[in-house]
């Protein structure tokens, strides 16, 4: 079960940032993660979802606070369309698991561990994802 | 065609020929007979004699917006309910120009293909021919203006999605099961795309390949990809004319991620596309106070 691969979209003013305090503090959390840098959150095109989506089995997008971002309003812009893909990817019958987003400070290290292992547990508690029908 | 119908086309034709006669306009955007009998297809007026050609009948269901989008010239266009949204929209994105059309009005004349349709009248139109009730026209404004916000989840009364909230009560595997069963169907001639009024960009993503962004084949990976990303491309902009629905040549049920988005809009952001010139595409902007129910933990903690 730990094979399972989670692709983390991590804004790279506070995620990424929360993601290295983490390290430095050396809080633990599961190795399932593996974290694409992105200039904000408002980068993450639902489509780097969908596509992630055809090789891992689960997908974690996180940004700045609302309010907080560098660039002001992106986390904002990606609000809205979170909303929507998260509502969307329900309604055609994905588990609610496995896409997640959430807000992470750069000085949330512990917030992010937390994340970090909450979404790996999720994941890895899912049945075997079918990659969009591939493994049919 | 009705006692009724032909009135109006009687009063589609000479506005339209006022149009012309005035040079308001090069060319009159309309319908005439198609080869098949019940279906009709888009045309060009560009002089008087045309204009005996043109048709208002059940046939009519294409949106002819897409066609103002090639128009080079000063058109006039006959719209109904669905079109005259569409058009709004492209003003707003500003793909068109509104001094640069004209726009003649009338009463939808294919209603019946439409269940759901809830604005067979135009919203927007220089000339205006018939339409069904002042009544239907007030209850929509209403809805329009309504604010919200406050009450976000609660299920609102005017929110009229009853395809939507009946697929979303079936279990879920069985939701899977129908998504992906509809979208193998899908043979990539994106018909569905080349239809739609709110598709206009010069490189569409299925066709960049500088990064490739999307696979090319018809596994239903690809499929699934293409069809998720089509619908949220159209979220708060499709105006579900169903244009795309009927031009699929494989019967794959589009239309239902699109209304799913609509009504999410509807839902999260109070907000319904192609009601109001003035108003904001709901992607195109944001309130501080968005709900957040996405997020881990139902978003509480904001």
């Amino acid at each position: 079960m730990d094979d399972r691969k989670i692709i983390a979209f991590l804004c790279n003013w506070c995620s990424y940032a929360g993601a290295d305090l983490a390290g430095i503090s050396r809080f633990q959390y599961p190795p399932n993660l593996r974290i694409i840098r992105v200039p904000c959150s408002g980068r993450v095109d639902p489509l780097m979802i969908f596509e992630a989506l055809k090789n891992a089995d689960g997908v974690l997008v996180a940004g700045c606070h609302p309010g907080d971002c560098h660039y002001t309003s992106g986390n904002y812009v990606a609000r809205r369309k979170f909303a929507l893909v998260k509502s969307l990817l329900k309604f055609i019958g994905l588990e609610e698991e496995r896409v997640q987003f959430d807000w992470i400070s750069a000085a949330e290290g512990k917030d992010f561990a937390v994340t970090a292992t909450k979404v790996a547990n999720d994941v890895n508690k899912l049945e075997k994802w079918d990659r969009w029908g591939w493994s049919r | 065609m009705g006692v009724e119908q032909v009135n109006v086309l009687d009063g589609i034709k000479s506005a339209a020929r006022e149009v012309l006669k005035e040079n308001k306009a090069e060319v009159i955007l309309g319908f005439t007979k198609g080869t098949l009998s019940n279906k009709c297809t888009p045309f060009f007026a560009r002089t008087s004699q045309d204009i005996n050609n043109l048709v208002w009948e059940s046939g009519c269901n294409l949106n002819l917006a897409k066609y103002l989008l090639k128009t080079k010239k000063k058109a006039a266009i006959i719209v109904k309910g669905c079109d005259s949204r569409s058009i709004i929209n492209l003003i707003k994105e500003k793909q068109i120009a509104r001094e640069e059309i004209v726009i003649i009005g009338a009463y939808c004349p294919s209603t019946e293909g439409c269940p759901h349709c809830h604005y067979p009248d135009p919203v927007i139109a220089d000339i205006l021919i018939s339409q069904k009730s002042e009544e239907i026209e007030k209850d929509s404004f209403n809805v329009n203006n309504e604010n919200s916000l406050n009450k976000e989840f609660s299920t609102d009364q005017k929110i009229d999605y009853p395809d939507i909230e009946a697929f979303s009560a079936i279990p879920r595997e069985q939701r899977k099961d129908y998504i992906y069963q509809e979208v193998s169907k899908c043979i990539r001639c994106y018909a569905c795309r080349n239809v739609c009024p709110a598709c206009y960009c010069k490189e569409c993503f299925v066709e960049e390949n500088l990064p490739g962004w999307l696979g090319k084949t018809t596994g239903i990976a690809d499929n699934m990809i293409f069809h998720l990303t089509r619908a949220i491309h159209l979220a708060g902009r499709c105006v579900d004319c169903g244009a795309c629905t009927r031009a699929c040549p494989a019967g794959v049920n589009l239309s239902i991620l699109n209304r799913k988005l609509a009504k999410d809009v509807k839902v999260y952001f109070s907000l319904e596309t192609g009601m109001d010139l003035k108003e904001e595409l709901a992607l195109n902007e944001f309130r501080q106070d968005d709900p957040q129910p996405f997020l881990i933990g139902g978003g509480k903690d904001g």
